[in-house]
């Protein structure tokens, strides 16, 4: 009974794009030796300098299902140093990268709260786990933005904290917004704040595809 | 150099004159033939100018001879060759010599060649010293000059200060405030938005550079009022700061308690400088910008709590009158929070009647009441980070729970209802009373019932809606033998009381149930406080009741008594206890010492029954207190027997 307005208030409010399941996305890369500085200066520009830098360790495995025409990819993470906070299960869509005028990659997010028992249910759907690992590092917040300085750690067999072991000699930095679809004066607010991280880490549009694809 | 002129220089074509006779003809010398031309300058040929300066002087010598005697040997021109031959015969037996002495020391045997230690060049120490003293002297003057320019040029800038610089200002004042360039102009920002504040009105202020006129104006300092304590500095700035006039002036919150149309308590929400300052025309900038954020937060508190006031449904609703807001905290008593703006026009008016009040100013609630919108401020700014990392930005821990634990609409709707301020500094301000009201009641009765003492120990740890007292009851002189614990939780319209026995009464706040509850208290420590004492004394306690059944109805409570037996048993001791008539003591003998048979108690054995009471008249009794009394009574009737 409760079923019915639900699900109608749910379409109403994709209608009316009060959903917030656009993620405005820049990405890049600074290395080990720089991290420091690259933390100092995010420490200064973001908000709440005084209660410093969040850490953070997440695991995170993408499952793949065969769907047509493309496989469909579903992820789930959890976080390692807050183990009673809910895993999350995230869908994330094709990136647009646009034409040079858009200042971010825009993907589709959605993600959802759910227990432990998420890995079973997807591997019973027949979902393959593709790869796993560990990121771990620091957040800041700067308004509706979010930045992560986080580094990739390969997941071990044994699974142990102390014996990760790193998968390369840099540390990812993304710059996050999630929000409504159309909002697109956020994606001018992320460039410029950017452009202040500007020579200490090249936040930018990456095509993953063309990396993998293209010369080394 | 430009006038420099070729000149040739060559040989005379005439021939040199050998000598002019006396009739002036001149004889000729012949020309050299070219033999002898070769010899005479094989003759200048300086044999001894290749040698190397190590030549001993003695070879020196030797050729200055050769060279004195060589004019002379040229003269008598005994051979053209000789002086030639003589020099190089000189030569190589100087050869010879050396190649001998060369083989001779290469033998290493008769003779070893040593270096000779060569005389370092002689410095003369005196030179240097006034060379370097000369380049020094040059070094200080110039130094000299420049620090007497900077010396002039510092001293000129002191002298100046009167007038300070307008850019070293603005400096201090983009330490401080933020700042931005609009334009032509300056604007500023006072309000607390960075920090969290959603409060609509802004909180913009103008810089402009004062007017150069403008110093005359303040070089009559403007008078202080006595008790500004630390006075602003009265330099005159170069800046000038325009506020908008609803920011202007000082404006602070007025928090009273009244109770009956009598002020019970109140109290002012303002900085105490400000409050004493007064808003003057020409105050610094600093201040000036203080006392407008201090506005602009009074002005958001009190729009906040207005707004919360009409809409916060209760069972008297809560008036918004003007600048003033009216709740009803307890039955009789109001809670009034007045907005107190005053600008520089009608200054005197209004800040008059809270500096009379200032007398029962409250700083716990001051303080708690800023620091409700500093939370709610805080809270506006530091939201909760997302673990994992990649879950939104918001929502809070308990939201991001509540889909993987199901939580249904129910709990959805209390998690998401959350005190107003209103709420909370009505809670507060009930704590507030009820504390009041407590310590009130229990200050009194010690005041009033000497004996025993009460003595209370508040907890200094407690929250602003929940506080804790201990009271002890005991006996001056005896309170190692009884003592009576009851702790009292203070709450927001309610107090608990947990007793000695354990037994939770819960009171409301009519504050004449606590007082009859320590009334009892206090008496039936009195009756336990006795029979600890009999049992120090070696008495036997034959009955107990708290809650006597018997004598007269008590208007408040039970009387209480007990009966003690003396260690031999031929002595009673009644006491009775009520809460309002005090303590009753009464003695029996039994059996009586003298026994006088009468018509109807014949035998002896009869008076072991036990005989009449007497009452002891107790206030004649000797005795500090109540106990002591006992004591003296108990160790009179034991020593007798």
């Amino acid at each position: 009974m409760m079923a019915q307005p639900l699900s109608s208030a749910i379409d109403t409010a994709f209608k009316s794009n009060i959903v917030p399941d656009q993620e405005y996305l820049l990405q890049g890369s600074v290395l080990d030796k720089v991290v420091e500085v690259l933390l100092h200066r995010l420490r200064g520009l973001c908000d709440n300098v005084d209660s410093g830098p969040e850490p953070f360790q997440d695991h995170e495995m993408c499952f793949t299902i065969r769907t047509t025409p493309t496989p469909l990819n579903l992820r789930v993470r959890r976080a390692l140093d807050h183990q009673e906070m809910p895993w999350q299960l995230r869908y994330i869509g094709q990136p647009e990268y646009g034409d040079k005028m858009r200042p971010t990659i825009i993907r589709s997010s959605i993600d959802i709260g759910c227990s432990a028992t998420v890995v079973e249910f997807l591997t019973e759907l027949g979902c393959r786990m593709e790869f796993e690992y560990i990121a771990r590092g620091y957040m800041f917040r700067k308004g509706r933005m979010k930045i992560t300085v986080s580094k990739v750690f390969k997941m071990n067999q044994n699974k142990s904290q102390e014996s990760m072991e790193p998968l390369s000699e840099s540390y990812l930095v993304e710059l996050s917004v999630l929000a409504p679809r159309g909002q697109d004066a956020i994606a001018e607010d992320m460039r410029s704040f950017a452009e202040q991280l500007r020579p200490l880490v090249n936040l930018d549009k990456v095509d993953f595809k063309r990396l993998v694809h293209g010369p080394p | 150099m430009a006038y420099s002129v070729n000149v040739a220089i060559e040989a005379p074509i005439e021939n040199q004159i050998q000598e002019i006779s006396y009739d002036g003809t001149e004889v000729y010398q012949q020309p050299l033939s070219m033999s002898e031309s070769l010899s005479k300058l094989a003759a200048k040929i300086d044999f001894g100018k290749g040698q190397e300066e190590k030549e001993e002087k003695p070879n020196e010598k030797q050729e200055d001879e050769a060279a004195a005697k060589d004019p002379a040997a040229y003269q008598s021109s005994l051979w053209p060759w000789d002086s030639v031959r003589n020099k190089l015969k000189n030569a190589l037996t100087e050869v010879c010599v050396l190649s001998d002495v060369l083989a001779i020391a290469k033998e290493k045997r008769y003779l070893v060649l040593d270096p000779v230690p060569q005389d370092p060049p002689e410095i003369k120490a005196m030179v240097t010293v006034y060379a370097r003293k000369k380049a020094l002297g040059g070094a200080a003057a110039v130094l000299l000059t420049g620090a007497e320019r900077l010396r002039t040029s510092q001293s000129e800038l002191v002298r100046n200060r009167s007038v300070p610089d307008f850019h070293l200002e603005l400096l201090q004042l983009r330490k401080n405030w933020r700042l931005k360039k609009v334009g032509n102009s300056i604007i500023g920002d006072v309000s607390y938005r960075t920090a969290g504040s959603k409060f609509a009105q802004s909180g913009m202020f103008e810089v402009s550079k004062a007017e150069e006129d403008t110093p005359s104006n303040w070089s009559p300092p403007p008078p202080q009022s006595p008790n500004a304590g630390p006075a602003p500095p009265k330099t005159p700035s170069a800046l000038r700061v325009t506020l908008p006039s609803e920011l202007q002036g000082v404006a602070f919150i007025e928090v009273h308690c009244r109770k009956d149309d009598e002020a019970l308590f109140s109290t002012t929400v303002t900085s105490a400088s400000l409050n004493t300052a007064g808003p003057m025309p020409d105050m610094h900038w600093q201040k000036k910008l203080e006392a407008a954020q201090n506005v602009l937060f009074c002005k958001e508190l009190f729009n906040q709590l207005a707004k919360e006031a009409v809409q916060l449904p209760g069972p008297i609703p809560h008036m918004v009158v003007g600048n003033q807001i009216v709740a009803s905290i307890l039955p009789g008593i109001q809670l009034i929070i007045g907005l107190r703006h005053s600008t520089s026009s009608n200054s005197k008016k209004s800040s008059g009647p809270p500096q009379q009040k200032k007398s029962d100013h409250d700083h716990v609630l001051e303080h708690s009441i800023h620091q409700l919108l500093r939370e709610v401020h805080h809270k506006n700014t530091h939201h909760p980070f997302p673990h994992p990392s990649s879950g939104p930005l918001g929502p809070s821990k308990q939201r991001c729970l509540a889909g993987p634990t199901a939580v249904d609409r129910h709990e959805l709707t209390e998690m998401s209802k959350s005190q107003t301020l209103l709420e909370q500094i009505i809670e507060q301000t009930q704590h507030f009373t009820m504390r009041r009201r407590t310590e009130y009641v229990l200050d009194t009765i010690a005041k009033e019932v000497r004996d025993p003492l009460i003595v209370s120990h508040w907890n200094s740890i407690n929250s602003p809606t929940k506080a804790c007292v201990k009271v002890n009851i005991l006996t001056h002189g005896y309170d190692t033998i009884c003592r009576t614990l009851l702790t009292i939780h203070v709450g927001k319209k309610s107090l608990k009381c947990i007793c000695r026995d354990g037994s939770v009464m819960n009171m409301s706040y009519e504050i004449q149930e606590l007082r009859d509850l320590l009334i009892c208290q206090i008496h039936q420590h009195q009756i336990t406080a006795v029979q600890a004492l009999a049992k120090c004394m070696g008495w036997q306690l034959l009955s107990n009741s708290m809650h006597l059944g018997v004598g007269e109805v008590q208007q408040m409570g039970n009387a209480s008594s007990c009966i003690l037996a003396s260690p031999i048993g031929d002595r009673l001791i009644a006491v009775r206890c009520e809460p309002q008539a005090g303590v009753h003591v009464s003695i029996a003998h039994s059996p009586r010492k003298d026994f006088f048979p009468s018509q109807l108690v014949k035998e002896r054995k009869w008076e072991n029954l036990g005989g009449s009471y007497k009452e002891v008249r107790w206030d004649k009794m000797e005795g500090k207190n109540f106990l002591n009394k006992m004591e003296l009574l108990m160790a009179s009737l034991t020593s007798s027997s």
